[in-house]
């Protein structure tokens, strides 16, 4: 610990040569609030208020009675502003005599350095299960947490997502890590952020109104820039709804659903293999920009049953967590450069003592609650990822050289939009298929690219017209775009689908 | 004893010193924003007396603080500190603690923080005795947003959304703990200065969930608004009115608005935590399969 600031401001200016007591009081008169707890309490009534004032307006306390001064320290106890504290003589003198400058340790010296790199190694074999497998797409995605590295999960149950916990609850014993079950959403939703703090990998898994409890954490996570992933499992809504059946009506609530500004990454696996394989790069997506990264399922693709390669660990690239090397005299928990704006992270117990707030902050991670503070960070938070937006494209994209009808679809209803778009293609009709596997950022500016030539683009989906709100703004203006929507619990027809393709076509 | 040469004068400003709360604080954010006579800074204060006393490494302890007034006290802390949402912070120091065992994890809120919008959680920890150490100043209101009836608040008292005086029953908190399966509780004014800190470094040494409620005066707008006074005034009434009864039912020592506070140390306990308890039973059930998880 660096030097205090007692000699700062007006401290008492006594002259104590006569050293009247056995032992004396120091005032911070400046920061003093005159609550008189340590006059009252003081046990040898030594202390009185001041006759001045102090800047703020307070009387503070003056030793008016030096000689009963025992210096107890029972005012330092007490005073709720720091602001006065008692010693003994004694300990003054045999402090000095012994040359130690302060009454206090000083502080450990900087823990040993880490790899801030964020190259990515090989998964932990430990959590590989390598082999084919016949699972459904939540058993699926837990497997994928596991071999990416996940080592914690808090969850709460809820249909139709409760098999990623319970596999995840059987399995981890075997591995290393902790499951634990929570007692609501909003615990398990936060739960793993404090576990991330701790230097874990983790998830948290939900449905339906337990991603509506979430959200509030999943602000968090943004403001606190605590990596994990969150599955949402959709079924059909509002409220309780449909718990057993599918939908995708929760695409906004994933971007939008937390309150305040703020951009997040979201991806839609469309079978149980990308349940697996999109998860492992949830999670490195989510150490690369240490932001909440949405899995966004759906009750048909985390219930069905397909055949899923696990590769062998040396197969699986997993990003690690991009721990600081920096000192703990220079480590600033959020600083981050022009080039960078993902600031280097730590976890507690290494001694960098960090500040880990929800409210407004500097780059210390101090709240600091003003308009200026608040722009620099809102911006960097945004800028982040969207100024990765390229990156972040993943787009399947089927037979578009020729097409001029485009079907974009995600999750499960790609699935349904490609035997359409097939069925339309035997009929000689132009139309082409584009596939999001991440959905945030919405990646507007590759889909103007591909559909540039495309006079109607169409866009089916679980939800009664979320995303294709996003695809209208994507597209040039001369596009016409057509929806397809579907209120859920059940999936669209490939007629519907391809119903609208041959009425683009016409 | 060696005695300063008195060669020139000595000002008490020229003496190396220093106030034993201040190492444990982020000194550039003092001073802080509590109100003057508030009693939360005192908390502080054994709080860093305990910290010292037990002798532990501070790279190892971790404070979480939820939202409001008392929310506030892990942003002043010099250690891991984290400052999470309205209710939560014991989820997030299970999590913390869970990640790495190693750590002491200790939440520090306040009343309405802890018992009203995260009741559950605590009674929830309390149950699993996560090994957390769980200190709430209760003031008996919400301060942060002005004064709001909180489940602390005594029947009768005034507050701002109880314009007419509280008719509902509030919660004893020891009691909560105690039933809850807590298995330190104890209960102190900051009038109890030294009690207070003992209790935080007997709690700090503690394996389990541990309850330390601190009632502490919010002269702004508890006092005032019920005209007790100012902070000094509510310490006194702590002083005349408190009874020590280590080992009181919990069930027995509820509050009243200008009744007998019973404070002590209610509950010390021993029951397996979470995490012992995980690592034996795995031990047992799933033998040289079980990989023991240690952080």
């Amino acid at each position: 610990m660096g030097q205090v600031s007692v000699k700062e401001g007006p401290m008492s200016d006594a002259i104590i040569d006569q050293r009247a007591g056995k032992g004396t009081v120091f005032v911070r008169t400046e920061i003093c609030k005159g609550c008189s707890f340590c006059i009252d309490f003081c046990p040898t009534d030594c202390l009185t208020f001041s006759k001045e004032f102090n800047p703020k307006g307070y009387h503070f306390p003056i030793l008016s009675a030096p000689e009963a001064c025992t210096g107890c320290d029972l005012c330092g106890l007490y005073c709720p502003d720091f602001a006065i504290y008692g010693e003994r003589w004694k300990d003054i003198d045999e402090r000095k005599a012994k040359g130690q400058p302060l009454s206090v340790p000083a502080t450990l010296p900087p823990p040993a350095q880490k790899s801030v790199s964020q190259h990515p190694v090989s998964a932990d074999p430990k959590g590989v299960l390598t082999g084919i497998h016949f699972v459904d797409g939540n058993h699926a995605a837990c497997e994928g947490a596991i071999a990416a590295g996940c080592r914690f999960i808090a969850g709460y149950p809820i249909t139709p997502s409760t098999e990623i916990v319970e596999r995840f609850a059987s399995r981890i014993p075997m591995v290393g890590g902790v499951f634990i079950q929570m007692e609501d959403e909003l615990a398990s939703s936060i739960a793993v952020q404090g576990a991330a703090w701790g230097g874990k990998k983790v998830l948290s898994v939900t449905s339906g109104p337990g991603f509506s409890l979430m959200m509030e954490h999943i602000g968090l996570a943004v403001m606190t820039e605590t990596p994990g992933v969150w599955v949402d499992v959709q079924r059909g809504g509002p409220s309780t709804g449909l718990p057993t059946l599918p939908a995708q009506s929760d695409m906004m609530q994933a971007r939008w659903g937390s309150h305040g500004d703020n951009e997040i990454i979201a991806l839609v696996p469309n079978s149980p293999q990308e349940c697996f394989d999109l998860m492992i790069k949830a999670f490195n997506l989510a150490e690369l920009y240490r932001c909440p990264i949405m899995f966004m399922m759906d009750e048909v693709v985390g219930h069905m049953v397909e055949r899923v390669e696990i590769p062998t660990a040396d197969k699986i690239q997993v990003v690690p967590r991009k721990f600081t090397t920096k000192s703990k005299q220079e480590y600033r928990a959020y600083a981050t450069t022009a080039d960078d704006l993902v600031p280097e992270m730590t976890k507690a117990g290494e001694g960098y003592r960090i500040h880990v707030t929800g409210l407004t902050h500097d780059e210390r991670g101090y709240p600091s609650l003003n308009a200026a503070t608040q722009d620099k960070l809102v911006k960097r938070l945004i800028g982040k990822i969207r100024s990765h937006a390229a990156d972040l494209v993943d787009i399947q994209e089927d037979a578009m050289d020729d097409a001029e009808i485009v079907v974009v679809s995600y999750g499960i209803t790609s699935r349904i939009a490609k035997s359409a778009v097939d069925d339309a293609r035997q009929r000689g009709l132009k139309v082409g298929h584009l596939r999001l596997r991440i959905v945030w950022p919405f990646p507007a500016a590759r889909i103007r690219e591909l559909c540039q030539k495309a006079k109607v683009v169409i866009m089916p989906e679980l939800n009664m017209g979320q995303m294709v709100m996003e695809l209208e703004r994507a597209v040039t203006s001369g596009t016409k775009v057509v929806s397809i929507p579907h209120a859920g619990g059940s999936v669209h027809e490939p007629e519907a689908i391809l119903k609208k393709i041959i009425e683009a076509a016409s | 004893m060696t005695i300063l040469p008195n060669t020139a004068p000595t000002l008490l400003r020229d003496i190396d010193s220093i106030n034993p709360v201040m190492p444990f604080l982020r000194q550039e954010r003092i001073p802080h924003i509590w109100c003057p006579s508030c009693g939360i800074g005192t908390t502080v204060n054994c709080f860093t007396r305990a910290l010292t006393e037990s002798g532990m490494d501070l790279d190892q302890i971790a404070i979480v603080s939820g939202i409001g007034c008392t929310g506030r006290v892990a942003g002043y802390m010099n250690l891991d500190s984290f400052h999470t949402t309205h209710g939560r912070a014991i989820p997030f120091a299970t999590g913390l603690k869970l990640a790495n065992p190693k750590l002491k994890v200790v939440v520090y809120s306040g009343d309405g923080d802890l018992t009203a919008i995260g009741g559950n959680h605590f009674m929830h920890a309390a149950r699993r005795n996560m090994d957390l150490m769980v200190v709430c100043v209760n003031n008996f209101t919400y301060g942060m947003t002005g004064g709001q009836v909180a489940p602390t608040t005594p029947l009768g008292a005034k507050q701002t959304t109880m314009p007419f005086g509280n008719f509902e029953a509030p919660l004893n908190l020891p009691f909560l703990a105690d039933a809850c399966g807590a298995v330190y509780v104890a209960r102190w004014t900051v009038f109890h200065v030294r009690q207070l800190a003992k209790a935080m470094q007997e709690g700090l040494k503690k394996k389990g969930f541990v309850f330390i409620e601190a009632l502490s005066p919010c002269p702004t707008l508890y006092s005032r608004r019920n005209k007790r006074g100012d902070g000094i005034d509510e310490l006194k009434n702590y002083k005349q009115n408190s009874i020590v009864k280590h080992g009181a039912e919990t069930k027995d020592v509820g509050l009243t608005f200008d009744g007998k506070i019973v404070v002590g140390k209610f509950v010390d306990r021993e029951r397996p935590t979470w995490l012992d308890a995980m690592n034996d039973h795995f031990t047992q059930t799933l033998g040289s399969k079980y990989a023991p998880y240690g952080g």
